[in-house]
C-alpha cells in the first residue's frame, strides 16, 4: 500500500455468478447458463488478472434459498462452492488473489485448514479467507442442529477456530505440532498438509456489529463492509484502525474494502437507462420472492396489491419475528402494498452503495473516497455479469492506471504482496 | 481394459515450484488418459487413505490439467460432512463436464481423529460401517434435493428454475440429519461416480459404481466395475493381472507403486469410448432421483 508502484487503490471483485441486481440474469446480453461452465470462470479470472485486481472474492451461504420450503423460481441461485470456483480460477492465473468465504460455525478447523492449504498450494500462495459465522436460521438444519448458535458465541468460536487453523498452517511450515485446546476445540495435532510461499491465507472479515468489529480488529487483515456515504466510510475506517491499535497492531495491516455495486455507460444517460432496465427486469413476482427469502416466509401466496400481511408473516417467518416486524414496519404504517414494498426492497440489494455513471466519474469516485480516508479501495460488485465487469476492466482500470493510483503490473506473487500488508 | 491410479501431488514434495513440476508429469498422465485418477495417498500395499492435498479443492484444480479422466476425490469417509461434500462435488461435476468421482476412505483413522478431536477409531466395526453408509446416503439425498431438469433459465419469461423441482429432503439417518435443499444443482452425472477400496476393513454395504482391490476382496465386492490392484514394481504381478483382465475376470487394473506412471505409458489398450460424462463413458446408468415427484421410493 505504501509502495508507490503498487498503487494506492485496492480493487477486489466480488462475484455473485450473475451479478449484483436480482434481475441481472435477464439482461439481453446476460448468459446465465455460462455460470455452470469452467470457461466462464476461467475467462473472468484472466480478465481480472489482466486488470491487476488484488483479488477475486466469492460470498457463500450454507443453505438453499427457499422460504419456508418454497424455492424461488425467478431468482438466480447459482451459488457454486467458492473453493471449487477459486481453484479453477487459480489454475489459469498466476497472480490474482483468491478469497473464499467460509463459515466457522458449521465446519471443523482441520477441514477448513486443509482446504485453504490446498488452495494456497495450487495457487502458489494466493489464498484468502473471508471469515463468516453464518446468520441464517435455516443453516443449522443442514448440519443436524435445530438452532443457530447465539451471535457472540459464534464470534467466540470463530476466534478459536482461526487460532486452531493457524496452528495447522504453522505445523505444515514446520513450526509446532498443530495441537490446540480451548473451550471449543481439543485437538492433539493437525493433518499433514502442504505449505506454500504464503504460509497461510490472508484473513478477511465481513462483520458490522460490535462483535464483528472486535473480531476484525483482532485478526483480520482486510474488511469487506457496506459504506453508503463517504462520511460513513471514514467513521468506519477510523474506528477499525483505532481498534487495531488497541489490539497492538499496525493499523496499516488492516485494509478497509467497502462494497460498491456499479452500472457503467459512456454517458450518464446511458448508464441511468441500463440501471432502469435492470431494475425493471426484477418484476414484482421476482421481488416478492426476494423478500420472501430474506425473512423466511413464503409471500407468493399473498396478493401483491393488498397491504403487507404483517400478522401472518410474523406468526410463522423463519427469521426472528421481531427483526422482521421492525424491517417491515415503516411500509406497513405508510399503507404500502406488498408489491410496492418488495419492488423497493429489491432495488438496493444488501445495503451496498450503488454507483451509476461514466467510467471517468467512477474513477473519480474511487480516488476521492480513498484520498478522503473513507477506504483503501473497493470490493466491486458488477451490476450484472459479465458485461459490467468487462466494461470496468476495459474503461475504468486504464483511467486509474493513467492517474498512477492503480498498479499496471503486480509487484509480487502473493496475495499479501498485493495488499501491501506490512507485517508477516 | 479400464485403468486407474492414485495421485497425491503435494506428497511428491518437489520443492521450489511443485505445481510447475507437476504440470509436466501431468502431461504424461493426461496422454495415457487413465479412466480414473484417484486423489488419495497410497501405501506400499496399495491401500488408499485421503491425500495430503485436500481432495475437493484438488479435484477442482486438477480437472483443468487432466482433461480426460474421471477425477476421484479421496475423502475422509467418517469425518467429512455430507453438506460440504455434496455442495463441492456438484460444482466440480459441472465445471469438469461430468468427470467427477468420490471415494469415501476409512484407513488411517487416527490421523483424522487426532486433527478433529474425535475417537472414531475406537467405535466398533458395525457402527463404522453404518456411519459410512449414512454419510453416502445423506450426500445422495442432498443431490436429490434438485431434479435433473430443475433449471429453466428462460430470460424472456423470467423463469430461472421450476420451483416444484427443488425441495427440502429432510434426510434423517442414524448419524446424519440434513434438511436441504442443497444450494447447488444436482450434478450433471446425477451422482458423481462412487468408488470403493474393497480391501478396506470398514466397508459400506451400499453398492459402488467401481471397486478396486485384491482378487479375493473384489470377488465379494458389490460394484458394477471391478479393477484389480496391481503392484507395478513387479513385472510378474502386472502380467498376471493383465491376463486376468484379458480373461474377463476383472474390468481393468488399478496401478500402484513407484513405477505406476512409467507403466501407464506402456500399456496397450483401447481407451474407453468418449462420452459426455464419466458415467456415460463407463456405461453406468444415470442415478434415479428417489425424491423426485413420481419416483419409485
Amino acid at each position: 500500500m505504501t509502495n508507490k508502484a503498487n498503487g494506492k487503490v485496492h480493487l477486489w471483485a466480488f462475484l455473485q455468478g450473475i451479478g449484483f441486481f436480482p434481475g441481472g440474469w435477464r439482461m439481453k446480453n446476460a448468459a446465465p447458463e455460462r455460470v455452470f461452465t469452467r470457461e466462464y470462470y476461467e475467462h473472468l479470472a484472466r480478465t481480472l488478472e489482466a486488470a491487476c485486481f488484488d483479488a477475486i472474492v466469492f460470498g457463500d451461504q450454507l443453505q438453499g434459498r427457499d422460504a419456508a420450503g418454497r424455492v424461488p423460481g425467478r431468482l438466480a441461485a447459482p451459488t457454486l462452492d467458492p473453493f471449487t470456483l477459486l481453484a479453477v480460477m487459480g489454475g489459469v492465473t498466476e497472480r490474482v488473489g483468491l478469497v473464499a468465504t467460509v463459515s466457522t460455525t458449521y465446519s471443523e478447523p482441520a477441514e477448513v485448514a486443509a482446504k485453504f492449504a490446498a488452495l494456497n498450494y495450487v495457487s502458489n500462495g494466493r489464498a484468502g479467507w473471508n471469515i463468516v459465522t453464518s446468520a441464517h436460521p435455516n443453516t443449522p438444519w443442514n448440519f443436524g442442529e435445530e438452532e443457530l448458535l447465539e451471535k457472540s458465541l459464534r464470534y467466540n468460536r470463530a476466534a478459536s477456530f482461526v487460532k486452531a487453523a493457524q496452528h495447522s498452517w504453522n505445523a505444515a511450515a514446520g513450526e509446532g505440532q498443530g495441537g490446540f485446546k480451548d473451550k471449543w476445540f481439543d485437538v492433539a495435532g493437525s493433518l499433514p498438509m502442504p505449505t506454500s510461499p504464503q504460509k497461510r491465507p490472508v484473513l478477511v472479515q465481513a462483520g458490522q456489529s460490535e462483535d464483528g468489529r472486535e473480531f476484525a480488529a483482532d485478526c483480520a487483515e482486510a474488511i469487506f463492509c457496506p459504506a453508503p456515504t463517504i462520511e460513513a466510510g471514514q467513521a468506519y475506517r477510523n474506528d477499525l484502525r483505532a481498534r487495531a491499535v488497541q489490539h497492538g497492531r499496525n493499523p496499516d495491516d488492516l485494509i478497509i474494502m467497502p462494497g460498491l455495486a456499479f452500472v457503467l455507460g459512456d454517458t450518464e444517460a446511458e448508464a441511468q437507462e441500463k440501471h432502469r432496465e435492470v431494475l425493471e427486469l426484477a418484476d414484482v413476482s421476482l421481488c416478492i420472492e426476494y423478500l420472501s427469502e430474506s425473512i423466511g416466509y413464503d409471500l407468493t401466496v399473498h396478493d401483491p396489491d393488498a397491504p403487507i400481511p404483517l400478522e401472518a408473516i410474523t406468526a410463522s417467518c423463519e427469521f426472528p419475528a421481531g427483526m422482521v416486524a421492525a424491517m417491515l414496519k415503516p411500509s406497513v404504517e405508510a399503507g404500502r402494498t406488498l408489491g410496492e414494498h418488495c419492488r423497493d426492497y429489491a432495488t438496493k440489494p444488501r445495503g451496498h452503495a450503488i454507483f451509476v455513471g461514466t467510467p471517468e466519474q467512477m474513477a473519480d469516485r474511487i480516488e476521492t473516497w480513498v484520498d478522503a480516508g473513507a477506504c483503501d479501495g473497493f470490493t466491486l460488485q458488477p451490476g450484472f455479469m459479465p458485461q459490467e465487469l468487462e466494461l470496468f476492466c476495459a474503461k475504468v482500470v486504464p483511467i486509474l492506471q493513467d492517474r498512477g493510483v492503480l498498479r499496471s503490473a503486480y509487484q509480487g506473487p502473493l496475495l499479501r504482496d498485493h495488499l501491501g500488508l506490512v507485517s508477516a | 481394459m479400464k485403468l486407474s491410479l492414485s495421485l497425491d501431488i503435494a506428497a511428491w514434495g518437489e520443492g521450489g515450484e511443485p505445481i510447475a513440476a507437476f504440470r509436466e508429469r501431468a502431461a504424461l498422465i493426461d496422454r495415457a488418459a487413465p479412466d480414473f485418477v484417484i486423489l488419495a495417498r497410497e501405501d506400499e500395499a496399495g491401500s488408499l487413505t485421503p491425500p495430503m492435498l485436500e481432495a475437493l479443492v484438488d479435484s477442482a484444480w486438477i480437472t483443468g490439467v487432466l482433461k480426460r479422466s474421471c477425477v476421484v476425490a479421496g475423502l475422509p469417509g467418517l469425518h467429512a460432512l455430507p453438506f460440504h461434500v455434496s455442495r463441492a462435488l456438484s460444482a466440480v461435476d459441472f465445471l469438469s463436464g461430468g468427470r467427477s468421482g468420490w471415494m469415501p476412505l476409512t484407513g488411517d483413522l487416527s490421523r483424522f481423529d487426532t486433527a478433529y478431536g474425535t475417537n472414531l477409531a475406537g467405535v466398533d466395526a458395525a457402527e463404522m460401517n453404518a456411519r459410512l453408509d449414512d454419510f453416502i446416503r445423506a450426500t445422495w439425498a442432498l443431490w436429490d434435493s434438485w431434479d435433473d431438469d430443475a433449471l429453466v433459465l428462460n430470460k424472456e419469461s423470467g423463469e430461472y428454475l421450476d420451483s416444484t423441482k427443488v425441495r427440502r429432503v429432510g434426510y434423517e439417518g442414524p448419524f446424519f440429519k440434513t434438511m436441504g435443499p442443497l444450494n447447488a444443482a444436482r450434478p450433471p452425472q446425477g451422482y458423481p461416480v462412487l468408488l470403493r477400496d474393497a480391501d478396506a476393513v470398514t466397508a459400506s454395504t451400499i453398492a459402488a459404481d467401481v471397486a478396486i482391490g485384491s482378487s479375493e476382496a473384489l470377488a465379494a465386492a458389490d460394484a458394477a466395475i471391478k479393477l484389480l490392484k496391481v503392484d507395478t514394481s513387479s513385472d510378474q504381478a502386472l502380467d498376471g493381472a493383465l491376463a486376468a483382465v484379458a480373461a474377463g475376470t476383472f474390468d481393468g487394473v488399478h496401478l500402484y507403486g513407484p513405477r505406476t506412471i512409467e507403466v501407464l505409458g506402456t500399456l496397450d489398450r483401447s481407451p474407453t469410448q468418449a462420452g459426455e460424462s464419466a458415467r456415460q463413458a463407463l456405461g453406468l446408468a444415470h442415478p434415479v432421483n428417489t425424491y423426485a415427484e413420481g419416483a419409485a421410493k
